[in-house]
């Protein structure tokens, strides 16, 4: 299944040009807050009509401003998380999860409900009004009304950045949970480095209405030039799989064969997981350095040095592990004389990986 | 109890609780439409419609009348219209008074519901329609259960008005006892009379009595909708 | 044509110029006689029949007098209400002498000051050019009437419609015709109810229906039919001025005289 998006659309103060396709999985627009991500999911949606575009949802055309199509919104089997939820107020929360399940077409596959409360957690809430839910129990209720509606396409827009910290480290599982268990595009809008990384299966960077690149998320998030939204949130991501807890409180993981030792992660041995490395939280060095304290070292060939606005830069080093980016002063790369090609130590503290920041994969 | 009004005056009180039910059953329908076209709707004319429909608010209920008994009167091009092919006449019957009752009374009907159209968040509307709703389901299924206390409160409204309208009725269907002889008719009939003030008082007392029962039932009603909404 | 004071040397200087002593006699006598400068406004409470001549004599009288009109028109009962109530009239002309009587009786009016000024004919109209009829006891008016409306003023209450119920009483023609009666709120309301055509009968002042180019008579009730139809003027109590005396003078002078009769009123008054 597959959504290819092609549209051009006057914003005031830029253009929008975006041209992507986003196949199973996570598909997240990453970009900085007024880049022209929500007006490119509301394109999609229908709520939104680009001066020129085209859009196909699995073979079906939902728009094609060349020859006079333009499906309305409610004809476009969709599912939509908006960042404010959107219940309606005068619904349960059981009206509110089957209200897209009544508009669906007879032939459609349908999620069933129970499924999909047990996968929310929404089993005590289901004879509430919205108004007697907090922010994140709103959140996953509109999740549930989105895939309750069987659509053949998922949107989501921010829709973890109205909560706090806690409630979003709440709700993102659920969203992994929704990649892992729906066959579906999910196209998510999102200006966090940290949710890309946990949650995107593909990235499309987006900045002032353009397509910086679009990728498998590991490629585009290990890819120095591509910051939308700065240098300070830099970080790749990296593929580990759980080997075993200790009983100091850490667990050791594999990347590629290399051991990493992080804080106690919650998934069972042999379960797959996403780490994100944060590139300011990575030193390096010329030789395999000893006696440190950090307890993770990952040895690699420098792939390439991007030096930025300011005293920093960006040094992408390609390991067994995956690709990892650290973040250094200009000064400290020519002291090292680091460049293209050589070997390289990546030092990473085991308590710098926040748990925000490791995933199921 | 029953010799507490004259038999002509349980007549006229018979007549306005028919002619204001009427009004506000045809109202219904036809001022939440209007309600929704101005919120809603982006299409050339809307401002003239807006002032068209505020104008029995703004004219002297004479000439309203007036402008009804020319057009809607046996005589005129919408009257004749109604009497050759739906056999329903106004002219001099309580049909037309419910129509003058139903008119002076839109503009609050509209008003009512506009306001409350307009308090509905579009952004809900927005994500009915991403879950498969059409417009009309949309409207259905999520504006109009919300704006249920505007209905009520522009019902009740309505209601009022048609048990007092008087310029309008006796310019457009004059003061027949049985027909168009509503509570303020009777009442003004009964004040131009030497010695009626007595009985005029009477009726007037129990027609504020029955607004007043309209207005107590739709705060019950507007107080259990709210309810229901806000999360009971 | 006059001379230029301010460059006139011996302005100022006691100079017995006709001019000046002119304006000086006339500024005197205007403080001296009360009132004969001072334009005053008069209000004027009439019965809905009289219309289109006070319209005219409106013009007339300001425009000799110098003194404002304002002049509110609506059924006798109506006004003969206000006034008992209160409102701030200064003369009354009602279309009947009950509702003068009425306010006699409350000492509304000053006893002096009434007079009767006009008469009028009851008649029979209908809307446009319509065969004229014998009105008796063997008019068949149910029969010109069909399933129509008779447009007549409020029938307890108005002058018009009281004397239309009398007329039709003492023909015997009353009791069947009663359901068919629309009874409007003044004489002109009823008069519209005909000149539009929603009504195809209608009983007014024969000075209604000359008012109305859209009605015909076709018929006059005989004045032995109703009581004398009889307009009394009265001034009211609640002020009195030299200016309504003027008025109430007018109304009984050459110029409302023929006004009235153009409009088809009998004048009693001298």
């Amino acid at each position: 299944m597959m959504l290819d998006v092609s549209l051009r659309h006057r914003l005031g103060a830029f253009t929008l040009d975006v041209q992507f396709r986003a196949p199973s999985g996570v598909t997240v627009l990453f970009g900085r807050s007024g880049s022209g991500k929500t007006s490119i999911v509301n394109a999609v949606a229908g709520l939104l009509i680009p001066d020129e575009g085209r859009i196909v949802s699995d073979e079906r055309v939902l728009l094609d401003t060349a020859a006079g199509v333009r499906v309305k919104p409610h004809r476009r089997r969709l599912g939509y998380i908006f960042q404010e939820g959107r219940l309606f107020p005068h619904l349960t929360v059981r009206q509110n999860l089957g209200y897209g399940a009544w508009f669906a077409p007879k032939g459609a596959a349908r999620a069933d409900l129970a499924q999909v409360v047990d996968l929310l957690g929404l089993g005590a809430l289901l004879e509430r009004r919205p108004a007697a839910l907090s922010g994140g129990e709103k959140q996953r209720v509109a999740i549930g009304r989105a895939l309750l509606a069987a659509p053949q396409l998922i949107l989501a827009d921010e829709p973890l950045a109205a909560l706090d910290e806690a409630r979003k480290a709440e709700i993102l599982p659920y969203f992994e949970r929704l990649r892992d268990s729906v066959s579906v595009p999910i196209l998510y809008v999102s200006h966090s480095a940290s949710e890309v990384a946990r949650l995107a299966t593909t990235v499309v960077a987006i900045e002032a209405g353009r397509v910086m690149a679009q990728g498998p998320a590991a490629e585009v998030l290990g890819n120095p030039a591509v910051l939308p939204t700065g240098a300070r949130e830099a970080g790749a991501v990296l593929l580990a799989r759980v080997v075993a807890h200790h009983a100091d409180g850490l667990s050791e993981l594999s990347a590629g064969g290399i051991p990493l030792l992080l804080p106690r992660v919650a998934a069972h041995p042999g379960a797959s997981l996403r780490i994100r490395v944060a590139a300011h939280d990575v030193i390096l060095a010329r030789t395999r350095p000893e006696g440190l304290s950090a307890l993770n070292i990952l040895s690699g060939i420098i792939h390439e040095i991007r030096p930025g606005g300011g005293p920093g830069a960006i040094v992408a080093i390609d390991t067994a592990a995956g690709r990892v980016l650290s973040r250094v002063t200009r000064r400290s790369a020519a002291a090292l004389g680091l460049a293209v090609g050589q070997e390289v130590h990546a030092v990473v503290k085991a308590v710098a990986v926040a748990t925000t920041d490791i995933g199921a994969a | 109890m029953t010799d507490w009004l004259s038999p002509a005056e349980w007549d006229a009180v018979r007549l306005s609780l028919r002619v204001a039910l009427w009004a506000t059953l045809i109202n219904l329908p036809v001022g939440i439409a209007l309600a929704y076209a101005l919120a809603r709707g982006r299409f050339p004319g809307r401002g003239l419609l807006n002032v068209a429909v505020h104008l029995p608010l703004i004219m002297p209920p004479v000439v309203t009348g007036y402008l009804l008994l020319l057009g809607f009167g046996a005589r005129g091009p919408i009257g004749g219209f109604f009497e050759s092919s739906l056999g329903l006449s106004f002219a001099f019957r309580w049909t037309g008074a419910a129509l003058a009752a139903g008119v002076m009374a839109l503009p609050f009907m509209v008003r009512a519901v506009r306001l409350s159209i307009e308090a509905v968040d579009p952004r809900l509307e927005q994500a009915a329609a991403t879950l498969g709703a059409s417009r009309l389901w949309v409207f259905l299924t999520v504006t109009f259960p919300l704006i249920i206390p505007g209905i009520l409160a522009g019902t009740v409204l309505t209601f009022a008005k048609g048990m007092g309208e008087f310029g309008a009725t006796i310019t457009f269907v004059s003061n027949i006892p049985g027909q168009t002889q509503t509570i303020p008719l009777a009442i003004d009939l009964l004040l131009e009379t030497p010695g009626g003030e007595g009985r005029a008082a009477r009726l007037a007392a129990l027609s504020i009595a029955l607004a007043a029962s309209a207005l107590a039932l739709s705060e019950w009603l507007s107080r259990r909708v709210a309810a229901r909404v806000g999360g009971q | 044509m006059f001379s230029e004071p301010y460059q006139n040397p011996e302005f100022g200087v006691s100079h017995s110029h006709p001019l000046h002593i002119a304006t000086a006699c006339a500024l005197g006598l205007a403080v001296l006689i009360p009132g004969a400068a001072h334009a005053e406004t008069i209000t004027v409470f009439a019965a809905a029949s009289l219309t289109t001549a006070l319209a005219e004599i409106e013009t007339g009288f300001e425009a000799a007098s110098g003194h404002d009109l304002v002049i509110a028109l609506a059924g006798s009962s109506a006004l003969a209400r206000q006034i008992q109530q209160g409102a701030p009239a200064d003369v009354f002309l009602s279309a009947s002498p009950d509702w003068m009587d009425v306010l006699q009786a409350d000492g509304l009016i000053e006893p002096d000051a009434r007079f009767d000024l006009l008469g009028n004919r009851l008649v029979l109209v209908a809307h446009g050019d319509a065969a004229p009829v014998e009105i008796g006891p063997d008019l068949d008016l149910m029969a010109r009437l069909g399933d129509g409306r008779l447009a007549m003023a409020l029938v307890e209450s108005v002058p018009a419609g009281v004397y239309g119920k009398a007329a039709l009483q003492s023909l015997g023609l009353w009791e069947a015709v009663a359901p068919q009666v629309a009874q409007a709120d003044n004489v002109r309301a009823a008069l519209a109810f005909v000149a539009t055509g929603e009504a195809p009968l209608g009983i007014v002042y024969a000075t209604d229906a000359t008012a109305d180019a859209r009605v015909t008579i076709v018929g006059t009730f005989p004045e032995n039919s109703h009581p004398p139809i009889v307009y009394p003027v009265a001034d009211l109590a609640n002020r009195d001025t030299a200016a309504e005396a003027e008025f109430l003078a007018y109304l009984r002078g050459p110029q409302a005289r023929a006004a009235f009769e153009r409009q088809g009123f009998a004048v009693l008054a001298h």
